[in-house]
């Protein structure tokens, strides 16, 4: 393959057309914060032979944060976005999200772009967070530019390129929001479920309109529409049992957890997030 | 022994003097030795298991850019093992778990090393397997070891035959006669235990040189001498031959008894002339851990009316992998861990060390006794219950005390758990119930007791006093963090000299500069490194104070050794400095040195009661009382300890601070074993199943909690200023005392660790139950070899 | 590719594979072994550093990624001989063992001295949440932390 015998192992574009030209290089893969693909070689999977680092694109490390919307760029960490954000309640699960993820050292130098992009990662905690928060993400190719709902992104992440996701947006507004995660240790292992929940609620502490969405517990986050469904016109206290149906949910069995304590748990974590976002109405 | 000063001048919270170098990041551990001009090497390892090889063909690694040199299983004939011989160093025609190495390749770089290693062709076709102990034991279950009759036997005493590597059993008493009493409750109960892998943060690595013709081997051990002696076996050596240093060694645990790496430096090092280093990457460690072996358990007592125990029968699986290892040993340990802590009329118990088609297994900090403490104190509480007596009193009631009899006939000396037990129930008074901070989750409590001893056996120790006044202390011994060498032995030498400390050194592990030893573990070092570096302290005494003598014009008999000076007694000032009286027998008589040994003292057990035991009696028990609050989520499972006490027997703690150190180590580790830390064995493969950091999960610093310890001080030891190894035995009741907590808290009885979220969850829901032991027959002689 | 960067004050090059670690940079090419290699995949912290400031694994930093950065590694905490008030209390309170995850503990817990100069022990504990040890059990290692900070509640420390 002299094609690929020639690829630099590392190129650093400027730009994002720089960027994608790179990309079309063969067996190119963008690289971000790199915490995902360092690990290849403990994965047994083999590296790819270019890695296209986006570190020097500037406009990737865009942290935007107004009342009317956030935006932010595929670079930006879990840290700095844990400290970026601020404490308003409609943001709190990516908050949450951002801030409790793996852990501090990880958090410094995992990236949002990498958390959406790594199709291999069940457990990402941005991901479930921010299909809450009903974010649209920004997907870079040669033809130009494209928005599309993090839910479509998720079913087309896996596509061939040249791709690349620029940005992430996230509307403001009234709603309260809520990241639960459930870990076998206090912290700093992979969780076995997560619940991110957005929630507007009526003067009368009922659920107007419920964004659901779950993590860990399939082989890739995803909304949790049927619970969603449900929940119109409830009460949030009455989330949690409202979650006992998992129908539809098929949990994966793994090393830190069998599938059906995924399931079990789920219902306490909607309890959780739900406290949480009461807490917060209080 | 007789002092002639007060032991309490050992005892101060003296502190390490590696530190200084360990936090500046100076330190150089075996894995830190690979600098310009050393050979990097790597192991080749069968994937797939078990398989017989049809061919291993190295000739495309050998013409490999970089290779060095290979090692293969032509270059290492020997068989080695403990007990039997039944242990290659290179898989030779059978490939029996899956990372069995079959070569080795030494290259310029570590990638060149890895691409050579991927070249290696290895041919194979597979053979039926036994993954599991009841497969293993199964009618017409393949053989791990189909010549196991030609092995060589190390140790006469063998019990052994098909997939059983070794058997242990013991029977003292009618204990058959006791369970068919009318007036007895029995009561019977399974557990089943994991493996804990020991995950020292250092890998298992080694640099070998061939140097003057001979091998030096520098490696990360806990046991130099076996090295020196295994290397020397599977090469075909004299172990004059071999020379084995240790640097500082970055943790240990047991693993680190473990000798499969350092021959296959040494081969390497001798065919390519260079000096090599063999570090085990993360996965290979992973891969080929020696954990501490997964274990089923059945115990059956016979309860009297009066709540003694007429007689208790027990069987234990080990799980040793694919060969005998350290399990072959410690079928001896149940005799004194299951079989110890209580008293019973009549009792028997057979350890059966079962074959598998799996990696290995090994030692861990207080081996087997973790587990079969677990099981005892799990099956004790489950006696109380089902005859309606309170925890408490039935330990009170029926502990080993002062002239007790032990399992296999050892008559056991001082009262020593009943005061223990006192001790404790005063420090939960005196800290606090923590019942309110479970708050709405279920809550539990337990306290346990545990009986360990500490391994003696040979020690050697040379100590020269220096022309400056001060000592340099020579042994074998070995610094894995545990701080002996750093700490008790320097404070032991020093008191016995009139020394400081500070003014002792203590040479490094050197098997050509220091006499034979066994190695660091079972709590040994200070007790048997410390017995022979008092022995040639007294005998350094014996040449010195003469000489002090005659300078002083005093008897020797009234000179004392303080503060670097000779003192005749009671008259501080009047005599002279330690350093001029080595001038002066340096002049006399040469340089001044002592030398000391140790070895097993030897306690008698009952003649004839124990069959296939390595050690029939225990020379120094040690006891521990362990107490633990915690709460158990019962929505998810989730356990939080909430407070953990722990009294242990320590005999004398030469280094309180240092002594409370290793207690809270020692528990973190063992909160680990009974809440998080599991390797699984793929049913399928055979393979362990944990990779790595992420999915093997130990505890973190917000999973702990500070220790409350209360040093028992004052049992019956005979080690040296009345001093107990006090380093291997703060694990040993840790997931028992967890595990009576659950279930404690639950109402439903534990029967497994570790306690995951997802399994307590399982026994909450009723999902899950305490496991029964199919291949284990319920009638104790039919689990018995004939 | 050559990548210019600053470890412990002094301008280093690299003209290896920019994929390649910085753990392996630090160690094998620059032989500052402080920092160890012990999981690769950024759960130890064994192999933490400061770059330009921030504590992190430098098992999951390319070195093609930190063209410009400045590197700290245990090695330069303190001048040769001296030590920092991190490493001074661990001495001071006798909390070593083996010794293998101290370098990355001195590194992570200086940094967090260093942004945060009294913190609670909670706080001293969520930052060591990537800073494994397999020896000590951790809490006197908190201890030695929070004695650098005298403001801190003795009650909460007690407990």
């Amino acid at each position: 393959m002299p094609a690929a015998a020639q690829s630099p192992p590392m190129v650093l574009p400027r730009s994002v057309a720089d960027a994608l030209a790179a990309l079309a290089l063969p067996g190119a893969q963008a690289v971000a914060g790199a915490s995902w693909v360092m690990r290849a070689p403990l994965r047994h999977e083999p590296q790819a032979p270019t890695w296209v680092a986006l570190a020097g694109i500037e406009d990737l490390h865009r942290c935007d944060i107004t009342g009317d919307r956030v935006r932010l760029g595929a670079l930006v960490t879990h840290d700095r976005l844990a400290h970026a954000l601020p404490a308003a309640p409609d943001l709190r699960a990516l908050a949450q999200a951002a801030a409790g993820a793996a852990n501090p050292g990880v958090r410094r130098i995992a990236t949002l772009g990498g958390n959406l992009c790594a199709t291999g990662f069940a457990a990402a905690d941005l991901a479930p967070a921010l299909l809450a928060l009903d974010a649209t993400v920004e997907i870079a190719t040669p033809q130009g530019r494209e928005s599309l709902p993090m839910e479509d992104f998720l079913t087309r992440r896996g596509a061939p390129g040249p791709w690349l996701l620029t940005e992430v947006t996230i509307p403001r507004g009234p709603w309260r929001s809520a990241h639960a995660r459930l870990p076998m240790r206090k912290a700093g292992d992979y969780p076995a479920a997560i619940v991110s929940l957005s929630a507007t609620l009526t003067p009368e502490r009922r659920i107007e309109r419920l964004l659901a969405a779950i993590g860990a517990v399939e082989q890739a986050p995803r909304r949790w529409h049927a619970l969603e469904t449900r929940a119109k016109g409830e009460p949030l206290a009455a989330l949690a049992d409202l979650a006992q149906d998992t129908a539809g949910i098929t949990a994966r069995d793994a090393l830190d957890a069998p599938g059906w304590y995924r399931l079990r748990i789920l219902p306490t974590l909607v309890r959780r997030a739900a406290e949480a976002i009461a807490e917060d109405t209080a | 022994m007789n002092t002639p000063f007060d032991p309490a001048r050992a005892v101060m919270d003296y502190p390490r003097r590696d530190a200084q170098d360990k936090v500046t990041g100076r330190t150089r551990y075996t894995v830190d030795m690979g600098g310009p001009g050393v050979l990097h090497a790597v192991m080749v390892r069968a994937a797939a298991a078990p398989a017989r090889i049809l061919r291993i063909d190295t000739a495309a690694a050998a013409a490999m850019p970089g290779v060095q040199a290979i090692a293969t299983a032509a270059d290492a004939p020997g068989l080695h093992g403990i007990g039997i011989a039944d242990h290659p160093l290179f898989a030779i025609d059978t490939i029996r778990y899956p990372g069995e190495p079959v070569a080795a390749i030494a290259a310029e770089t570590l990638e060149q090393a890895r691409a050579a290693a991927a070249a290696v062709v290895i041919e194979t076709e597979p053979l039926p397997a036994a993954v599991t102990m009841a497969a293993a034991l199964a009618d017409g279950a393949p053989l791990v070891h189909p010549g196991w009759r030609d092995y060589e036997v190390i140790t006469e005493g063998a019990i052994r035959g098909g997939n059983i590597a070794w058997e242990a059993r013991f029977e003292r008493g009618a204990v058959d006669a006791a369970f068919a009493r009318a007036d007895v409750t029995v009561v019977e109960s399974c557990f089943r235990v994991g493996r804990q892998n020991q995950m020292p943060f250092e890998p298992r690595a080694a640099v070998a040189s061939f140097e003057d013709g001979r091998h030096h081997i520098r490696t990360s051990t806990q046991v130099p001498w076996t090295v020196r002696n295994v290397t020397a076996r599977v090469l075909g050596l004299p172990p004059s031959q071999v020379r084995v240093t240790v640097p500082a060694v970055g943790g240990g645990f047991g693993l680190k008894f473990d000798c499969t790496i350092e021959p296959v430096a040494a081969i390497l090092a001798r065919k390519s002339g260079r000096t090599v280093s063999l570090v085990n990457a993360r996965d290979e460690e992973m891969l080929t851990c020696l954990c501490r072996e997964n274990a089923d358990i059945r115990i059956r007592s016979a309860i009297a009316p009066d709540g003694t125990i007429a007689a208790r029968e027990a069987v234990v699986l080990m799980d040793c992998g694919a060969y005998g290892g350290e399990q072959v040993f410690l079928t001896t340990m149940t005799a004194h861990t299951l079989g110890g802590n209580y008293r019973a009329g009549a009792m028997r118990m057979v350890s059966r060390a079962v074959y598998t088609h799996t990696p290995p297994n090994g030692a861990f900090r207080a081996c087997n006794g973790v587990y079969n403490t677990f099981a005892l104190e799990r099956h004790t509480d489950e006696i109380c219950a089902a005859i309606g007596m309170d925890r408490a009193a039935f330990r009170l009631k029926n502990v080993l005390g002062d002239g007790d009899i032990g399992a296999a006939g050892q008559r056991f000396q001082g009262e020593v758990l009943r005061p223990m037990l006192d001790r404790m129930e005063a420090l939960r008074v005196e800290s606090g119930d923590r019942r309110a901070q479970a708050g709405g989750r279920l809550y539990g409590r337990a306290t346990t007791v545990g009986t360990w001893f500490i391994f003696v056996g040979p020690s050697s120790a040379t100590v020269n006093l220096n022309a400056d006044g001060s000592a340099t202390l020579v042994t074998a011994g070995v610094e894995i963090g545990q701080g002996t060498m750093m700490q008790a032995l320097p404070q032991i030498v020093a008191a016995n000299l009139g020394l400081h400390p500070s003014e002792v050194i203590v040479k490094t592990a050197d098997t050509d500069a220091a006499g034979r030893d066994l190695g660091v573990g079972g709590g040994r070092t200070t007790v048997s490194i410390g017995a022979a570096a008092e022995a040639a302290c007294a005998d350094l005494r014996r040449k010195l104070l003469p000489v002090a003598a005659e300078m002083l014009q005093t008897p020797a008999e009234r000179l004392v050794l303080t503060a670097g000076r000779v003192e005749i007694a009671g008259r501080p000032g009047s005599g002279t400095t330690i350093a001029k009286v080595v001038e002066r027998a340096e002049a006399v008589m040469g340089p001044v040195s002592g030398s000391g040994a140790f070895t097993n003292p030897g306690v008698s057990a009952m003649p004839g009661c124990a069959a296939g035991h390595f050690i029939e009696a225990i020379d120094i028990p040690v006891f521990a009382v362990h107490d633990c609050e915690l709460a158990v989520d019962p929505d998810t499972g989730h356990v939080e300890i909430l407070a953990y006490r722990v009294v242990q027997d320590v005999g004398r703690a030469l280094n309180p601070r240092a002594v409370r150190s290793q207690i809270q180590g020692g528990v973190v580790q063992g909160l680990g074993y009974a809440l998080f830390e599991e390797m699984t064995v793929h049913p399928g493969t055979g393979a362990m199943e944990q990779a790595g950091f992420e999915s093997y999960l130990m505890p973190l610093a917000q999973d702990v909690l500070p220790v409350e310890v209360d040093l028992f001080e004052g049992a019956p030891s005979i080690g040296p200023l009345g001093t107990k190894g006090a380093g291997e035995v703060p694990i040993l009741n840790v997931g028992a005392a967890v595990g009576c907590a659950v279930a404690d808290a639950i109402g439903r009885p534990v029967g497994q660790l570790p306690l995951t979220p997802p399994r307590v969850l399982a026994l909450i829901d009723g999902r899950d139950s305490a496991p029964d032991h199919p291949h284990i027959p319920r009638r104790w002689a039919d689990n018995l070899l004939r | 590719m050559t990548i210019d960067l600053t470890v412990n004050g002094q301008p280093r090059r690299f003209a290896g594979d920019p994929r390649t670690p910085l753990i392996d940079l630090l160690r094998e090419d620059l032989r500052l072994t402080g920092a160890k290699a012990v999981c690769r995949e950024g759960f130890c912290g064994t192999c933490t550093v400061l770059v330009d400031g921030q504590p992190v694994p430098a098992c999951l930093r390319p070195v093609g990624l930190l063209a410009g950065a400045e590197i700290t590694t245990v090695e330069g905490l303190a001048p040769q001989g001296d030590l920092n008030p991190v490493q001074r209390a661990f001495l001071d309170h006798d909390v070593v063992q083996c010794g293998m995850c101290f370098s990355g503990m001195v590194v992570t817990l200086t940094a967090l001295l260093h942004r945060n100069t009294a913190p609670t022990r909670a706080e001293v504990k969520a930052a060591l949440t990537g800073n494994m040890c397999r020896c000590t059990g951790y809490e006197r290692i908190v201890d030695a932390v929070l004695s650098l900070a005298p403001a801190d509640p003795p009650t909460e420390a007690a407990r």
